[in-house]
């Protein structure tokens, strides 16, 4: 049974081994070192000892595409930096995700204007993305709420994921 | 070196009616030089001469022309001076970048920005915008802009 | 030519691009190596790729429209962009600034700066291959991201200043909390020195790598620690006092050689130097309203004007042309990175690729503040 899956994935699919799989990948997501501008230093931030990405399995930030398979646009494009952007989401192996960090990475942010000459207004003009995670810069913590979803996209549901040991609890009214 | 003698270097270049006093407390500078293209490089050299550093090179568009900025500094004593250089549409200016390297890149950006070309320059291409790109984005008729005016209209009496 | 001239051993040069996507370029900054084996015979950095406007964004702003720009060129000393850009259009419109509010932004300034100079430091060591001091210099980071979170709101771009003062008053917490973290800062030297300054391996890779002397900043217009760990005392806080500097007892550390080294060393007595003023700033603090009244829109008279401060990583200024509305007709940032980054053209050439992230880490840029 071909399971429909949100991102590029294997032709031959078996249900169980594709869901444990699924768990494996969402628990240990290896994000690329690609900060653009200031929403960088959050997302160094959040891989520091404060707010730790270590506890979700995705502290080991790689440098290269080829041994990541989560790309964090973090940061205004700017015209002279897509092509890069889009040389490097092509050097990812797939599965890959993409999260569009802070505000000029969904829709180019404060830099967005009536005549702007310099930047592409939005990630998603030049690359699939799977979460946005708004703010200017967002916390870390909301980089961290992104990545929880994230997880969730992948494994199909936050119960389905048996790894995580906590439940996240949304208050409303608050 | 102190203020006069500065003062006096650059009379020897421009002649001394171009040369003015500001007042830095009110606008940060000590002396203000309005000079042609010409004689850029005789200024250069002589702000090297009394140990200044090149503090910046800009532009600004007019109705008349560009305008080119240069911003002399001292580390010794703050003599930060102004050198103002009208030129008309199309007209190019001799570099400075064999006198202080700092100008190879603060020209290169005037010419990325405003498209005014510097003669003798060794390497003048783009440097902020991409290599392609067949616009100069901060002349007064590009973009989005509040207004366009004359030098009369800002710097006149 | 600051370091000997390598003559390529082989005829073979190859070209090799470092960036824009590199863990140690610190943003997107491409550097474009010509290469003899290990040693670099040419180097070229290639910037543009952060670029977003700013100054073309100005041109149809109003003068508060463009308050949260400032705080985005040079994200890690926000507030001192800030700063400087509110005080350039104050002295140009003559805007008075009440007494509580000029200690307010000198306070958060320098604390600013700290967290600056703490950052680099991670990061510098980082780059050198060691991965603790990021660990512990995050978390000092994170106390001073808090007490100014508290006060104004965000903790990494602010727009905390106003015309006319600051946005918002201090409250005992904060005075309290920064008290605190004065002392914790303080017991944290013996640490860094004892993991990082004696450490045989950091010494050899900073110790006379990247020599920048007066003579090549003169050339290059490079500012900040570059220019005093060259040995020359040049800092605008003491050179052109603005704001209430000049009522504050602090020292302008230097250098000897201008290595690396001296740029590490430079930097970490900066940070203590900038709690000595916090800590009289403190104790100082008059009362008073901390926000002037002005107008709707700020209006300055006709004419140019410019403002240096005192950024984290060098001489800062505001370049503003104003055409008497409440639109400025040009606004420039002379920033302190340009100069800075331009001297790798004549300190490369010659060195190993190794050493290229020592002193590429060791000058402190920010590629957005280049790019503009």
């Amino acid at each position: 049974m071909a399971e429909k899956e949100l991102a590029p994935g294997p032709r031959i699919q078996f249900a169980v081994v594709e869901e444990i799989l699924n768990l494996c990948r969402a628990n240990s997501l290896w994000p690329m070192t690609f900060g653009l501008a200031c929403c960088a230093i959050e997302m160094m931030a959040a891989g520091a000892s404060r707010f730790d990405l270590d506890r979700f399995g995705a502290g080991v930030f790689r440098p290269s595409p080829r041994q990541s398979d989560l790309m964090i646009v973090a940061g205004t494009i700017a015209k002279k930096m897509a092509p890069t952007i889009v040389t490097l989401w092509e050097q990812m192996p797939a599965p890959k995700w993409c999260i569009a960090m802070g505000n000029c990475a969904i829709s180019g942010g404060p830099f967005e204007y009536d005549g702007q000459y310099a930047i592409v207004p939005g990630a998603d003009l030049i690359v699939p993305v799977d979460v946005y995670v708004p703010g200017c810069p967002p916390r870390p913590e909301g980089l961290i709420q992104g990545f929880l979803a994230l997880e969730d996209l992948i494994t199909k549901g936050e119960k389905r994921n048996v790894l995580r040991r906590f439940k996240r609890r949304i208050v409303k009214g608050r | 070196m102190s203020l006069e003698d500065l003062k006096e270097e650059l009379s020897k270049v421009v002649e001394p009616a171009n040369i003015r006093s500001r007042q830095h407390e009110k606008d940060g500078f000590f002396l203000e030089v309005e000079a042609k293209a010409k004689e850029v490089e005789a200024l250069a050299k002589a702000a090297l001469e009394a140990d200044c550093f090149l503090e910046s090179i800009t532009a600004a568009d007019f109705t008349e022309g560009v305008q080119i900025i240069y911003q002399f500094n001292s580390f010794s004593s703050v003599s930060r001076t102004l050198v103002r250089v009208q030129l008309a549409r199309d007209e190019s200016v001799p570099t400075i970048s064999s006198i202080y390297d700092a100008a190879l890149w603060y020209e290169r950006e005037v010419f990325d920005l405003y498209g005014i070309r510097f003669d003798n320059h060794p390497d003048l291409r783009r440097i902020l915008l991409p290599e392609d790109a067949d616009f100069h984005p901060l002349l007064k008729d590009y973009g989005k802009v509040h207004a366009f005016r004359s030098t009369e209209e800002i710097y006149g009496e | 030519m600051a370091n000997e001239f390598l003559e390529p051993i082989t005829e073979q040069t190859f070209y090799l691009n470092m960036g824009p996507q590199h863990p140690s370029t610190h943003g997107v900054l491409r550097l474009f190596l010509k290469l003899d084996g290990e040693y670099i015979v040419e180097a070229d950095p290639i910037i543009g790729y952060g670029h977003r406007g700013h100054e073309k964004m100005a041109e149809s702003h109003l003068y508060e429209q463009f308050l949260p720009n400032s705080s985005r060129m040079d994200y890690l000393a926000g507030l001192i962009f800030n700063h400087g850009y509110v005080a350039a259009v104050e002295k140009m419109a003559g805007i008075a600034v009440p007494p509580r509010a000029e200690y307010i932004r000198v306070i958060c300034a320098e604390l600013n700066r700290i967290s600056s100079h703490l950052l680099w430091f991670g990061t510098y060591i980082m780059d050198l291959g060691g991965f603790t001091p990021f660990l512990y210099c995050f978390d000092d980071r994170e106390n001073i991201l808090d007490i100014l979170d508290r006060v104004s709101g965000s903790r990494l771009t602010y727009s905390y200043c106003r015309f006319g003062g600051v946005a918002r008053d201090l409250d005992d917490e904060f005075i309290e909390s920064t008290r605190k973290f004065i002392d914790r800062l303080r017991s944290r030297w013996n640490d860094y020195h004892n993991l990082v300054t004696k450490n045989v391996i950091f010494i050899h890779r900073a110790k006379d790598v990247g020599v920048i002397n007066r003579e090549l900043a003169l050339r290059f217009g490079c500012t900040g620690p570059i220019l005093r760990a060259a040995g020359v005392a040049y800092d605008i806080r003491r050179a052109e006092p603005y704001s209430i500097y000049s009522e504050f007892d602090f020292e302008i550390p230097t250098g000897t050689t201008g290595d690396a080294l001296d740029r590490y060393m430079v930097r970490l007595q900066e940070m203590e130097q900038s709690l000595r003023i916090v800590e009289q700033a403190l104790d100082k603090l008059p009362e008073g309203p901390f926000r002037a009244a002005v107008p709707h829109k700020v209006r300055p008279p006709k004419g140019d004007y410019y403002f240096a401060v005192e950024s984290a990583r060098g001489a800062l200024g505001y370049y503003i042309v104003s055409d008497g509305t409440s639109y400025p007709y040009r606004l420039k940032a002379r920033v302190p990175s340009y100069g800075n980054l331009q001297v790798l053209t004549d300190v490369l050439p010659g060195t190993l690729v190794a050493d290229t992230i020592s002193i590429l880490g060791s000058i402190d840029i920010v590629v957005p503040e280049v790019d503009r």
